[in-house]
Formats: structure tokens, sequence, C-alpha cells
């Protein structure tokens, strides 16, 4: 596989002292959905805006679709869409207006864009309403045309950053959809950031999870849910004792107190070790409460290697955010 | 590759598109030049001092600069200030595309970062032009309004346009570049609140340098809304008969105004490219 984009120990530094990220080495193959996963303040951000040239980077170097984010920033920014995290699109003109201004930054000749566009309206289904002014969209609506407006220039490569922040659980399914379309029918490789792992589960081919601006780790979803080696197995008991006696448990992986009265089993597969610690249950005569199953989710992943819950906020971002919602909730 | 052709366009799209915009500018420049026309008639403001037996209409005359009245005198001044305050609200459009969005999108396109400052430049031009058309046509049809006396050929034209071009490009150059890093609205209105005053009134747009306290007709001849004020009265008042060293004055001044302009431009761009940002 081709890497459309490689970095090499690329470093931002804030005021000197704040490494907001630090000695990055990322490869992202060519056709591929590549989610960046952290919390925020991580540095996904800083990473999105340094390979989209926005801003630039304190040391080393990343090529995007063979061009060098510093030296060539101009070619890169004529081969890369970028949808942000906040909305851009000029509330004033309508979304035709819109995505034709933007086709006029890219030098896109009129008819190419006018045929181009109309594609895209009609690939998020939004033929009708991009003659109304943007101003009366609804949230959903917005994003979709954000998305388009990321792809008028025809990039190699899309970022999305949070492409569905602030969005009601059904509009995200939606918007999901329409990226999957847009990755099969344009062939163009997606990066997507995202607060919701089951976001990146969706979509993603392969995720990064970052912290501290490093890299944690990197695999598809299936690989870094493996990783946590094993799905766990919750059993309560009446008491202390019986739940002592399951720490036994011959083939558990490993077996740690969770709560009183209840213990944490390991198993490789729950599938597989459910009746085992059935029998074992039964063949001790231990009374048991409660039995609950877990398969790992990114949730739990996210958890193992940043040693935090994804959902808590920073209110760095609250303003902006702020901003987002109240216009998306219209 | 610049972006400064469709950016432009956006502006001018959201100006004429607002009927709130279109009509108040239609009507502001009526209130202008009958409000200013007649509040600092200085005409009127001596005859209340006009004592038995006394007359100052010689001096009056004086002050006037021959011209036949105080709206013939100040409609120079008027547009001058039409220019001025509508050029500082070009820096407020940087703000709100800023909080609004758009600016992220100007900043991840291949565009070249002075345009989008630029744009605010030039479209509060064009935006101002239209406004200094009605409010000459405005002065012309009022009672007791402006009188060619001498005349007008397509050369006063120019230099009217020119002066009011060159003042539109340096007070909305000077807001830009104050605006490139703000993100709040109400400083660049504090700003804005305070500074047009004395701009207007440190200035000969509305009183005659001999009628000025020293210090402050001092000061005046170094404001450019002098400069534009002066240049555009002499023509309205002298039209055809404007003498080769009125001209060369005329020279003098918008030099002084191109120079200014030029420069500021060149150094907004400068700031644009550097300092830009979300």
């Amino acid at each position: 596989m081709t890497e459309i984009i490689k970095t090499e120990n690329l470093t931002k530094i804030y005021h000197g002292h704040v490494k907001a990220v630090e000695n990055l080495n990322i490869d992202i193959n060519e056709g591929e959905i590549y989610g960046l996963l952290g919390p925020n303040g991580a540095g996904k951000t800083t990473t999105i805006n340094m390979l989209t040239t926005r801003i630039a980077p304190t040391s080393g170097t990343a090529l995007v679709a063979g061009f060098d984010i510093v030296r060539d920033s101009l070619d890169v920014r004529k081969s890369i869409g970028v949808v942000p995290q906040d909305l851009t699109a000029d509330e004033d003109l309508t979304g035709v207006e819109n995505l034709k201004m933007v086709a006029q930054f890219y030098d896109v000749p009129k008819l190419v864009a006018e045929e181009r566009i109309e594609r895209l309206l009609k690939l998020v289904d939004m033929e009708e309403p991009a003659y109304r002014l943007v101003r009366g969209y609804s949230g959903g609506m917005r994003k979709r045309l954000e998305l388009i407006v990321g792809l008028v220039n025809e990039p190699k490569i899309l970022f999305l950053d949070e492409p569905t922040l602030g969005l009601d659980v059904q509009t995200r399914t939606q918007m999901w959809n329409y990226v999957r379309e847009i990755q099969k029918k344009l062939d163009v490789t997606i990066i997507l950031t995202s607060h919701y792992l089951e976001e990146i589960d969706a979509l993603a081919d392969r995720v990064s999870i970052i912290d501290h601006g490093q890299i944690m780790i990197t695999g598809t979803p299936q690989e870094l849910k493996a990783s946590l080696k094993g799905d766990v197995v919750t059993v309560t008991f009446k008491t202390q004792e019986d739940a002592n006696t399951m720490k036994s448990l011959p083939s558990a992986v490993e077996v740690t107190d969770s709560g009183p009265n209840s213990v944490r089993i390991k198993v490789e597969n729950a599938d597989s070790s459910l009746p085992d610690v059935i029998n074992y249950i039964s063949s001790k005569r231990l009374s048991t409460i409660r039995l609950t199953v877990q398969k790992p989710s990114l949730d739990e992943v996210f958890l193992e290697y940043t040693g935090r819950d994804i959902r808590a906020e920073d209110p760095g971002d609250a303003r902006k955010a702020m901003i987002n919602m109240r216009r998306l909730r219209k | 590759m610049s972006g400064l052709g469709p950016l432009t366009m956006r502006e001018l799209k959201k100006w004429y598109r607002n009927p709130v915009f279109l009509i108040t500018g239609l009507i502001q420049p009526f209130f202008w030049i009958a409000l200013f026309g007649s509040a600092f008639d200085f005409t009127k403001l001596f005859g209340a001092f006009t004592l038995p037996g006394v007359s100052v209409t010689s001096e009056v005359k004086v002050a006037l600069d021959g011209a036949p009245n105080y709206i013939t005198y100040i409609v120079g001044g008027v547009l001058t200030i039409t220019g001025l305050f509508t050029a500082m609200f070009a820096g407020t459009n940087i703000i709100f595309d800023r909080r609004l969005g758009p600016m992220g999108r100007f900043l991840s396109s291949p565009i070249r970062r002075s345009s989008i400052v630029l744009s605010k430049i030039l479209s509060a031009t064009f935006r101002i032009l239209p406004q200094a058309l009605i409010l000459v046509v405005a002065a012309l049809v009022i009672p007791n309004g402006l009188v060619f006396q001498n005349g007008f050929n397509v050369f006063d034209g120019l230099v009217i346009v020119a002066a009011v071009i060159l003042i539109s490009f340096i007070f909305s150059s000077i807001f830009s570049v104050i605006a490139i890093r703000m993100t709040n609205m109400n400083s660049i209105f504090g700003i804005v609140n305070l500074v047009n005053l004395p701009l207007m009134f440190v200035s000969y747009a509305m009183f005659a340098p001999g009628m000025m306290a020293t210090w402050l007709s001092n000061l005046a001849q170094y404001n450019p809304v002098s400069w534009s004020a002066e240049a555009m009265r002499t023509v309205i008042i002298y039209g055809n008969s404007t003498t080769l060293s009125q001209w060369s004055q005329i020279g003098w001044w918008l030099g002084g105004l191109a120079i200014l302009a030029a420069a500021l431009i060149l150094f907004t761009a400068y700031m644009a490219e550097k300092e830009i940002r979300d």
C-alpha cells in the first residue's frame, strides 16, 4: 500500500514549553479511513492543523500527498479537503453560493465546478435546500454542506475534524453513511478525529490513540480491542467467601476483585469460556447474584492506553463548542 | 490563486441583499447633508451674535472661502466623513468571519491570506461610492443646497472620486489591521467610537481653519480627513475657474492621501500574511 501521509518526528511546542505534539510518527495509507482518537488537549487538532498547513510545526516534517507541509504548503492545500470542527459556511449565502465561492478559491473552472457541485449535492441529498440561504438550515444540513464544501476541489485527502460533534444520534448515523459513501465513490483518503468512540469504531479502517501529543497505539479497531487480551466476566456472589473461591478458576487469564463480593475475570473469549465459569460455579456450589459479560469496546481500549475516560471535558474548547451547538440546534 | 475576486463578491452580495443596509444606505446621505448642513452652519451661528448696525456677512463670506452657502462649503467634508465612518467598519467583518466560522475555511484554502483582508477594504470602497453619489444628489436637491457656481467638469469629478476612494482605503486599512488578531467585537467598536469624532473635528471637514482654535487648526492640517475635504471643497467651489496654484495644492493633498493609502495597504497585506489566524 502507498503512504499518502507520512510524518517524521512532527513536533509542535507552544510558548516555548507547552508540548502539544511531540515526535509524532504516523503513516497513513492511500484510500483508508484513518481515525485519530484522543481526549481534549491530546494534540488531535494540533496535528490536523499542522497537516493541513494552518500552523507550522516547531520541528520535524510531514509529507502530505507527496508535498512537504512547510516547503510546499500551497500544493498541500490544493491536494486536500478540510472539514473543520467549526461550521464555516457563510449564513448569508446559499449552499450553492458557498460551494461556488470555495471552488473559485481552488481555481476550478466554472462549468466543471457547477457539474461537480451538482454531483456532490446529490451525494449528500442536499439538492433541494442548496438554493436556500444557509441561515435556515438544520444542524444536519449544515454539517452535510460542510462535508461537501471540503470536496469541491476533488481532494486526494479529506480531513474531518469531529464531523458529528453536536448532532443527535440519528443524524450522526446518517452522517456516517455519507462518509462511507464518499470514501467509496470518490476514492479519497479520510483522516477522521473524533470524541465518539463508536464513530471511530464504525468508520475507521485504522485508528491511532493519541495522548499528551504522542501516539499510544495504532491498529485496526479489532486489533486494538484484541490487544486488551480477552473479555471480562464479572460475577457477584452472596458472600465474600464464595468470591474468593471463584478466584481459583483454572481457565481464567486474570482474576481481580471488583467491589464487595465481586470478582472480575478476564478470559480469552467469553463465548467459549462462559460454560467453564458456570460449570465451576455449580461444581463449587457457589451462590451467585449477578453475572455479566463484557466484550471489549474501544472505550476500554481508550481507558487502558490513556488512563482516562474520553468523556471528561476540557473547558478550553467550551466557547467554540457552545457557539457550534447553538447554531446546530436551530 | 488570490481569492480576492470571490471574497469581494461575497462581501458585496451580503451587502446588497440586506434590505436594512440598502435602505439606510440610501437615507443616510440625506440625513447627513441636511443635519450637518444645518447644525454646523456657521453663517447662522454668527447670525446669533449680530449686533445692531454691525454686519458680519463679509467675515462669514471670507470664512466660507467664496462658497455661496454652507452646504456647498461642507459637501466635501461630509463626503469624506461618510467614507471615514463606513470604512471604519471594514474591520468588524473580519471579526465576524472569525467568530462565525468562515475564517477557518479561508485559512485552509489555497488563497493568499492578504486577500481575506484586502477584500474587506475593496468592498468597503465599493459600498461607499454609491453613497457618495446619493449624497451629492441629496445636496443638490435640498433647499439652499449645493450650488456649482463656477461650473463643474470631469476633472473635478475625478478629484472627488479619488479623494473618497483614498479616504476609504486609508481608514479601512487602519481598522482592518486592528482587527487582524482581535476576537472581541466590543473592542473594535470601542476603538471606532474613540477615534471617529476626533478624526472628524480635528479636521477642516466642518469648519474653516481660521475659525478653529490655533492648536486645533495646527493639528488638523496633518489629518488626512482635512486633505480630502479641502481638495474636494476647492473643486466644488471653484469648478472651472480653479487656478493653477490651486490645482497644485490639490495635487499635494491627493498625493499625500495616495502615498498614505498605498503604504497602509501594503502594511495591511503584510500583516495579514503574517499574523491573521483563526
